[in-house]
């Protein structure tokens, strides 16, 4: 196991090059750059005046030179400052990262919450009303883009009901109540979409394993199908499930960019759209090295769950 | 509601403006649209930093709610006969710290927006600035160049603001630390999340009746990116004050008891631009058939809901300022004298071109539709052609395009607004646009220090230009703001200026 878990980490470092190679290239590629974006759209600047600017951010350099100097400086933890704002990349990214992990969380739970139970539910009704039901919810899930869910959700419990605020973010710390209420909204409408594409595959699997023999074994022992389904079944359609959760976090991941700008919440996603916006290059460079690290990381836990749940997994 | 109930709402209201008294205290929550682009004012141009620092720092001279040059730091000036030797006299303030403002805080300020090593985007704005230099503790001199009635309108710019020499030299720069002296001083910023201003005691405004200002026993800005969720906030009273209510959105908070809409004109222009080196619109009478057929009216109903835009009258510059016209040949729309002028330069058949605009800003991309159709009455076909700001921009400056819709913003200056597009060799003169008559005018202008003698020049350049015809002068973007009934006292600045929070107050 410790052999298995030291190999994946050393091969996260070659991903996390490779996405830092491409972030670096694609931000070079799109037109415009941070000095179209600072001087504006009204300006009366002339072209040497521009040519001067974008010396002095060092964007006159050979692209392979800026590369080389921005991820000399990453590799030892520097992710260097904002161009526009001059505030620390690093320092940034460690305030917003709570925020995101957080709504990433809240989100996965309120999928598992509602999955498992639809899942189950369908599976063993199969082809009665509560199965109707559950296909009704994975297909409106599956079918709503999140941003215009997290918009019905601010019209119908902010204006509405009144019983949410629409937007905006106050740390844990500072106020547990008005963060959690404000992060209620924000994570229904990541984790409802998620929840549906969790409870399609539950369903599945749970029909294909309730279709074992060692199922029929159980219930000829005379157990309750309660306790076939929970206990006999359940486990050895998880195993599915754990995949799928751990690849949809990745969409969680890029559904909170845009989530995080519907609701005004100073998450990673919503750092890294201001910075494409600025071309604020260490920005986007940052945010995205951090996102992508996250990713592994949490693909090395898929795998460090699946011993946990299936023990004939072994890994040598 | 009948005639004599609205009268008696009239005399309500303006009994009620009469006795309401200001009242001191209380947080203004403001729901504003982004986070400022880095605090320091002096190397960004973005509005939104603007929009939240301008309280807390001062300008030498300032705009009011007219646009009229009033006091700022400097409580008088004067220019020399010959317009080169500007001197102003402070006025008794002090910085947040507690520190006074002293000639070489403003000196050092100008210096550092002009130093290339600020990397300010202004650094031309003081160009013709020769020397300045602190006569005494209390008086600043600027010798210029050249005669420049611009540069009052520079100063009162409200990112060109005096910050003090010293706190500068410990920090390097103003990105972490806000020491100005304007009402309300800086307490926290946390990115994306809020920015904190608090009611500085020691503030040099006061009011008509002399009371001191502000009001606000502070101000607190959040940020709402999304139009959905910003004017929820506002209808739910989860923040007292937005900024930027969308045009579609408009007439829906003016039907909502609980919300006050505020705003209208905004400086700024929005016009078809001919690149009048290319034919046919090299040829004069194609670009008056423009003009002439091109329904602005209807413009700002289809494309701009009605609520987006104003119509505009003249030139660039907008109704309301002193500088602006409000006579156009092009003010009725003329389908035949069109036809007619067309037939005139050889095109009675019509023609065919490509109208390059942009897909990024709606008020730039939705009136090409209407165009479309207008020019279709008079046998012209436009073939529209879209594409994102970042190419657009670069595309339009490099003069490689044949005709599209652009426009700019901010200006206060009758300067800003007609030299910058239309002098032949300014940098913003895209369009190709030469007239030895309106560059000599122009040139005339900026050494004209009296307004009258000013506005008889302007109006023969705007004259001019409106025969010539290198824009179709078509609409100016209205700006509203919208508050809780509760807030009162806020007036809207044409010039996307929040300085009204100055004069803000919360009624019980």
């Amino acid at each position: 196991m410790l052999v298995f878990l030291g190999r994946r980490i050393v091969l996260t470092v070659p991903s996390l090059l490779g996405v830092a190679v491409i972030v670096f290239l694609l931000m070079r590629f799109i037109p415009g750059d941070v000095v179209t974006g600072l001087v504006g759209d009204a300006q009366d600047i002339s072209p040497e005046r521009l040519a001067e600017l974008r010396r002095m951010f060092g964007l006159d350099l050979p692209v392979h030179v800026q590369f080389g100097q921005w991820i000399t400086a990453a590799l030892q933890g520097d992710l260097g400052s904002s161009i526009r704002t001059g505030r620390s990349v690093a320092l940034d990214l460690s305030l917003r990262f709570p925020v995101t992990l957080q709504l990433t969380t809240m989100s996965l739970l309120i999928a598992l919450a509602l999955a498992f139970p639809i899942g189950v539910m369908a599976a063993r009704y199969r082809g009665r009303w509560p199965d109707y039901l559950g296909s009704a919810f994975v297909l409106i899930g599956l079918s709503i883009p999140n941003f215009f869910l997290g918009i019905l959700l601010i019209l119908l419990f902010s204006l509405q009901l009144g019983w949410l605020p629409p937007a905006g973010y106050v740390p844990f710390a500072e106020s547990p109540v008005e963060n959690l209420r404000r992060m209620v909204l924000p994570s229904l409408s990541l984790g409802l979409i998620l929840a549906a594409a969790t409870a399609r595959i539950m369903r599945s699997t749970m029909l294909e394993v309730l279709g074992r023999d060692y199922v029929r074994t159980a219930r000829a022992k005379g157990l309750t199908e309660r306790t076939v389904t929970l206990r006999h079944a359940l486990r050895n359609a998880l195993i599915p499930v754990v995949t799928v959760v751990g690849l949809q976090f990745g969409s969680l991941l890029g559904g909170a960019v845009i989530i995080e700008q519907v609701f005004s919440l100073p998450g990673i996603g919503r750092y890294a759209l201001e910075g494409i916006n600025l071309r604020d290059y260490p920005m986007v460079q940052g945010a995205v090295l951090v996102i992508a690290a996250a990713f592994v990381l949490v693909n090395l836990l898929v795998d460090v769950i699946y011993a946990l749940i299936d023990p004939r997994v072994r890994y040598g | 509601m009948t005639r004599t109930s609205t009268l008696a709402l009239t005399l309500a209201l303006a009994v009620g403006i009469a006795f309401a008294q200001p009242n001191y205290g209380g947080v203004l929550r403001a729901g504003m649209q982004t986070d400022p682009v880095g605090l320091d004012p002096h190397i960004t141009n973005a509005t939104a930093t603007r929009n939240m620092l301008e309280n807390t720092y001062d300008t030498l001279v300032m705009f009011n709610a007219s646009l009229e040059l009033v006091p700022g730091l400097a409580e008088s000036w004067s220019a020399s006969d010959d317009g080169l030797q500007w001197t102003f006299n402070l006025r008794d303030a002090t910085f947040h710290d507690g520190s006074p403002v002293t000639a070489d805080d403003v000196v050092f300020s100008i210096e550092r927006i002009k130093d290339p090593a600020t990397a300010s985007p202004r650094s031309g704005n003081f160009a013709v600035v020769e020397s300045i230099e602190a006569t005494d503790a209390r008086t600043v001199v600027m010798t210029l160049s050249e005669p420049f009635t611009p540069l009052l309108s520079f100063l009162a710019m409200s990112l060109n603001v005096i910050v003090p020499q010293h706190v500068v030299e410990e920090h390097g720069n103003l990105q972490n630390v806000v020491v100005g002296s304007g009402p309300f001083a800086f307490v926290e910023y946390l990115p994306q999340t809020r920015l904190v201003l608090e009611r500085f005691a020691d503030y040099w405004g006061v009011d008509a009746d002399g009371n001191a200002l502000p009001y606000l026993e502070g101000i607190t800005f959040t940020f709402y990116p999304d139009p959905t969720a910003r004017t929820t906030a506002i209808q739910t009273g989860n923040v007292d004050w937005v900024e930027y209510v969308p045009a579609a959105d408009v007439t829906i908070l003016q039907a909502d008891p609980s919300v006050e809409v505020v705003g209208g004109l905004s400086a700024n222009y929005r016009s078809l631009q001919f690149n009048v080196a290319e034919a046919p619109f090299d040829d004069v009478r194609v670009r008056q058939a423009f003009a002439y057929a091109i329904d602005a009216r209807s413009v700002i109903e289809l494309a701009l809901f009605g609520t987006g835009g104003v119509l505009a009258e003249g030139t660039t510059v907008p109704a309301g300022n002193f500088y602006a016209i409000d006579e156009s040949p092009y003010a009725e729309r003329d389908v035949e004298r069109a036809r007619e002028l067309l037939a005139e330069a050889g095109y009675a058949d019509g023609f065919t071109f490509d109208f390059y605009i942009t897909s990024t800003y709606d008020f730039l991309r939705d009136p090409a539709e209407v165009i479309q159709s207008n020019l279709a009455e008079i046998g012209v076909t436009a073939n529209i052609v879209m594409e994102d700001w970042t190419i657009y921009l670069p595309t339009v400056q490099a003069s490689d395009y044949q005709v599209t819709l652009l426009g700019s913003s901010g200006q206060t200056d009758p300067d800003a607004f007609l030299y910058t597009p239309f002098f032949s060799t300014s940098n913003n003169n895209y369009h190709n646009f030469v007239d030895e008559r309106v560059d000599e005018l122009l040139l005339a202008g900026r050494r004209e220090p009296d307004p009258d003698a000013r506005r008889e020049i302007y109006v023969e350049v705007q004259e001019r230009i409106l025969e010539l015809a290198p824009h179709v002068f078509l609409f100016h973007s209205a700006q509203y703001s919208a508050h809780r009934p509760n807030v009162e006292g806020f007036e809207h600045f044409p010039n996307t200026s929040y300085l009204g929070f100055r004069t803000t107050w919360l009624a019980n």
